[in-house]
């Protein structure tokens, strides 16, 4: 029985020292061959940082679009016969509502110029079209826009509400068919590191297809003349996600400066998001296992011609 | 150890290579296979190694039809067929030391235990100084024994030599032959094809011959000198 357990463990250290040799012989081809091993990573790279970078940017815009839908405004048109007085009077009554940041009563002459101002009269040639006290009230952060709407509507001698919000849908459509679009690059170019990874381990496997054959001939199974290549694709793989990531990185700090310029142009401040850690994990982690996956089967169609 | 029954070997495309060979080796013995080149030497020797499977007929292995089993098990197997290749199949972008290891390396020994090992085999063949020569640097004399080190290191029950002498010195090619004698009285069946009939008359061991994929005689050794 202390036998069998023995000779259990040798198996063990055995297995575990024949992984060990696989994984050296992988870095050794990787440092044997220095040009095409970077130029392989770098490639990844490159396949990799487009749809890491339009998911930067993406997390980006979202961010800004977060900070835009608190300058929605909603605009209480007031009965006409509403005067200024009275006007005032609901204004401050409803800046006292909770979900309420701020409200901003516009007269009619204010309103008489905007209206020629946007169809480019004279505030003469328009006439004396009646017009009524405007509530221009801004919500607070995270407040449901058109369930305030609805309730401002039921606010006395309130004539009509109106919430321009089409800017703010037409900016999350957009959004959306930006995700949409970083997702569906991003499993391009997931392939794309399949096929990349997969054809060089191809070549590898042709420059070293007589070190496969002795291996077989020795003895060596199939397992154990995969496993340098697996690593080899793990290498290439998780070597092109950080290459990536550290590159976007190295872009958003190049873009930093002027995205602050333009910002402050909006009277705003905004901190560009980079790429986190958890991307940082994921990348490696995906990208390393498509290597893998990639070796597996360049690796398995040679290996199939190989026994009698 | 190693038993044909009836075995034929045709290779796609009909060439015949074997044809109905009979014979039977015990455990320890040392013999020669002998022939013209083209007679089937190297096919008989490939499929006691695996490296073909038989058309017709069985090769036993121990009591195993190893025409039979599956590509799973074949590894193991080869493992306990120790071959010498006329052509030295060896890593050319390594040195010495790598190439013997090969076979500790797959079986997941220690590196220390490897490194004695290598050491042992290569003292055994004499080239205990080029251990960590690279493979292009050497003759192909010292390339065939580097391959004759690699390919007892595992310390297999049965060790095939294609044409082992074929470029080595009259002095060496002895020394080769008696450390394969050695071995076979250690108990490793030896199989040794070669058409140097001077050597197979003096070392007076049994003696297959080929000819045409037929066995056409099996002499008894006299066991002389």
């Amino acid at each position: 029985m202390s036998g069998l357990i023995d000779s259990g463990r040798a198996d063990l250290r055995a297995w575990g020292r024949r992984h060990a040799y696989g994984l050296l012989s992988s870095v050794g081809t990787l440092l044997r061959n220095p040009l095409t091993s970077a130029l392989t990573i770098a490639v990844l790279a490159i396949a990799l940082m487009l749809p890491l970078g339009l998911n930067t940017a993406l997390v980006n815009l979202e961010n800004v679009h977060d900070s835009l839908d608190r300058l929605d405004s909603i605009s209480v048109f007031m009965d006409l016969e509403v005067d200024e007085e009275a006007a005032r009077r609901i204004a401050s009554q409803l800046s006292s509502w909770r979900d309420v940041l701020a409200v901003d009563p516009a007269s009619p002459a204010a309103g008489m110029r905007e209206l020629a101002g946007a169809t480019g009269l004279d505030a003469a040639d328009v006439g004396d079209v009646p017009l009524p006290w405007v509530l221009e009230v801004v919500p607070e952060q995270a407040v449901d826009t058109a369930e305030l709407a609805e309730r401002l509507g039921r606010v006395e001698r309130v004539d009509m509400v109106v919430v321009d919000l089409d800017w703010v849908r037409r900016l999350d459509a957009i959004l959306e068919v930006f995700g949409r679009l970083v997702q569906l690059l991003a499993v391009l170019f997931a392939l794309s590191v399949l096929f990349v990874i997969s054809n060089n381990i191809r070549t590898e496997i042709e420059r070293r297809k007589e070190e496969i054959e002795i291996l077989a001939l020795v003895g060596a199974t199939p397992g154990y003349i995969r496993r340098p290549f697996l690593y080899s694709g793990l290498w290439m793989g998780a070597g092109g996600a950080l290459l990536a990531w550290l590159s976007v990185h190295g872009a958003l700090m190049l873009l930093r400066g002027p995205v602050a310029e333009v910002v402050a142009t909006y009277g705003a401040s905004a901190q560009l998001a980079a790429p986190s850690g958890e991307m940082l994990a994921m990348m490696l982690a995906g990208s390393g296992l498509l290597g893998i996956l990639g070796a597996w089967v360049a690796v398995s169609r040679q290996l199939a011609r190989i026994n009698p | 150890m190693i038993r044909f029954e009836h075995v034929a070997k045709r290779y796609p495309g009909g060439v015949q290579a074997l044809s109905d060979v009979n014979f039977e080796l015990e455990r320890g013995e040392m013999a020669f296979l002998t022939g013209h080149s083209g007679a089937g030497k190297s096919t008989l020797l490939r499929l006691i190694a695996v490296l073909e499977r038989p058309s017709r007929g069985q090769v036993l292995f121990d009591g195993k039809n190893i025409g039979r089993v599956s590509n799973r098990q074949i590894p193991r197997l080869r493992r306990k067929v120790g071959v010498i290749f006329q052509d030295h199949k060896l890593l050319t972008d390594r040195k010495v030391l790598d190439n013997v290891a090969l076979p500790l390396l797959i079986a997941g020994l220690s590196w220390s235990e490897i490194r004695r090992r290598v050491r042992a085999a290569l003292d055994l063949v004499g080239l205990l100084d080029k251990e960590n020569t690279r493979i292009p640097a050497l003759s192909g004399g010292e390339q065939q024994r580097v391959g004759i080190a690699r390919a007892m290191i595992g310390k297999p029950p049965v060790l095939l030599a294609d044409e082992p002498t074929g470029n080595l010195d009259p002095e060496l090619s002895a020394e080769l032959m008696q450390l394969l004698c050695t071995l076979s009285e250690l108990g490793t069946t030896v199989l040794i094809a070669t058409h140097d009939l001077e050597l197979v008359r003096r070392l007076g061991r049994r003696t297959l011959v080929l000819e045409s994929g037929s066995m056409v005689d099996d002499r008894a050794g006299g066991q002389g000198s």
